[in-house]
């Protein structure tokens, strides 16, 4: 594994797990008082609460959050490990790029979710999905050989990729978006 | 070597082109986006504030005789926070100041509350009828039976039940239930509410409920009801002269 890719999974595993982390405390907070409103609820659209409210937080029953702690903590681990030396097997790569494929798949849905389902966005979640697809995308790059031919073009795909993202974000909340420009 | 020289070329040329290729991907997309951001501003310049806040047809809860205060509410009617502003501080403002002042209800359904679109034609195809006031009472005063879920915990999305609920209202008003299906369903009273939306957004509402009084948008200090209710009420004492 580069050292980039390294870096890449110690400081977007650290913000994926921070994010989930803070979803978690807010989580609890709502549940232990019902009145609470978290500090990402700023708007009808800018809204954790709506957001956490939703069925889809809890995809798998539980909230999703606890698996992002799980998750975002080995990645985090597997990037520090790396850079202090430690070279993995090629099942242990194999399995990040499992790993990260569920993760990206899951975050889609819920990108999904978010934009036509309970038309609000929240942005401990927006941060997930901004980490989620480069963990996914530069493992699997440096995982399958058959991706080789993409390496070089590897942060024009992403930067594609994102951009997409970005128009459906506005399309979806395209008069919350002009409203703001107004 | 020649073979180290030409790899590490293409490797030159592919992060060049990578580079090229992201920044192209990247200033494209971000023009493209400001462009359409800007154009599609709405045009604040045109059209008459006063038609926009109350246009032609409006409904009116209250009419003042002459140049009374004019209090216009945008308003959801599946949002919790207006129908407990409903129950504190405007069905009060309503009793005590009728026609001594004018109150214009306005819809903005918002993207949140799955039902508020639905109540909001509703009332409209109540209005078409003449009850359009029986109707917004009805669709407040019986929030719980159709807004929020069974258990009240959560708004509801169950439209079946809403829409039994709002011929129920409907019959109970004394409207002609077959006339008031037909209107439910007519394009002429989502465009209502549509024009309502769009008025509110030029306007710059984005939450509900949100008021104008003589035109000015209402900000409280207060957060409570009863802060809220005070100082609604004095705008409107300053404004009444009878």
């Amino acid at each position: 594994m580069s050292r980039a890719l390294l870096w890449l999974y110690t400081i977007g595993g650290g913000l994926g797990l921070a994010a989930a982390i803070a979803l978690t405390l807010e989580k609890i907070a709502k549940l232990t008082d019902p009145t609470h409103v978290p500090i990402c609820s700023l708007n009808p659209v800018i809204s954790c609460g709506s957001v956490m409210d939703s069925a889809q937080a809890a995809a798998f029953g539980f909230p999703n959050p606890l698996i992002g702690i799980a998750a975002f903590a080995v990645v985090v681990t597997t990037g520090v490990a790396g850079l202090a030396g430690f070279q993995p097997p090629r099942w242990y790569q194999v399995g990040l790029a499992a790993g990260t494929t569920f993760g990206v798949v899951f975050v889609h849905w819920l990108i999904a979710s978010s934009l036509y389902d309970i038309h609000a966005l929240c942005p401990y979640c927006l941060v997930v999905w901004i980490v989620t697809i480069p963990l996914f995308w530069y493992t699997a790059l440096a995982t399958w050989p058959v991706l080789a031919p993409l390496r070089k073009v590897h942060s024009a795909v992403l930067a594609l990729w994102y951009v997409v993202i970005v128009v459906l974000v506005l399309i979806a909340f395209w008069d919350y978006w002009t409203s703001l420009f107004a | 070597m020649p073979s180290k020289d030409r790899s590490s070329a293409a490797a030159r040329r592919g992060l060049s082109l990578n580079v090229i290729l992201t920044a192209v991907v990247v200033v494209v997309a971000t023009a493209v986006i400001a462009a359409v951001l800007l154009a599609g501003r709405p045009d604040t310049a045109g059209g008459s504030t006063n038609e926009t806040l109350r246009p032609p047809g409006s409904h009116t809860l209250s009419q003042g005789a002459g140049d009374e205060v004019t209090v216009v509410e945008f308003l959801d009617f599946q949002c919790p926070a207006c129908a407990s502003f409903y129950t504190n501080v405007t069905k009060k403002l309503e009793q005590d100041y009728m026609g001594r002042f004018t109150f214009v209800p306005r819809h903005f359904p918002l993207l949140s509350h799955p039902l508020a679109v639905p109540a909001a034609r509703a009332a409209e195809a109540a209005g078409k009828q003449g009850k359009y006031a029986q109707m917004y009472h009805a669709l407040y005063d019986e929030y719980a039976s159709w807004a929020l879920t069974e258990d009240g915990k959560s708004t509801s999305d169950d439209l079946a039940r809403a829409t039994a609920r709002f011929e129920a209202f409907a019959t109970a008003a004394g409207l002609d239930l077959a006339r008031f299906r037909v209107d439910v369903a007519a394009p002429e009273v989502q465009a209502i509410v549509d024009q309502d939306i769009a008025d509110g957004r030029e306007l710059g509402v984005d939450s509900t409920p949100t008021f104008f009084i003589n035109g000015e948008k209402f900000q409280p200090r207060g957060s409570t009801a009863a802060e809220v209710d005070r100082e609604l009420r004095a705008k409107i004492d300053a404004g009444t002269t009878g």
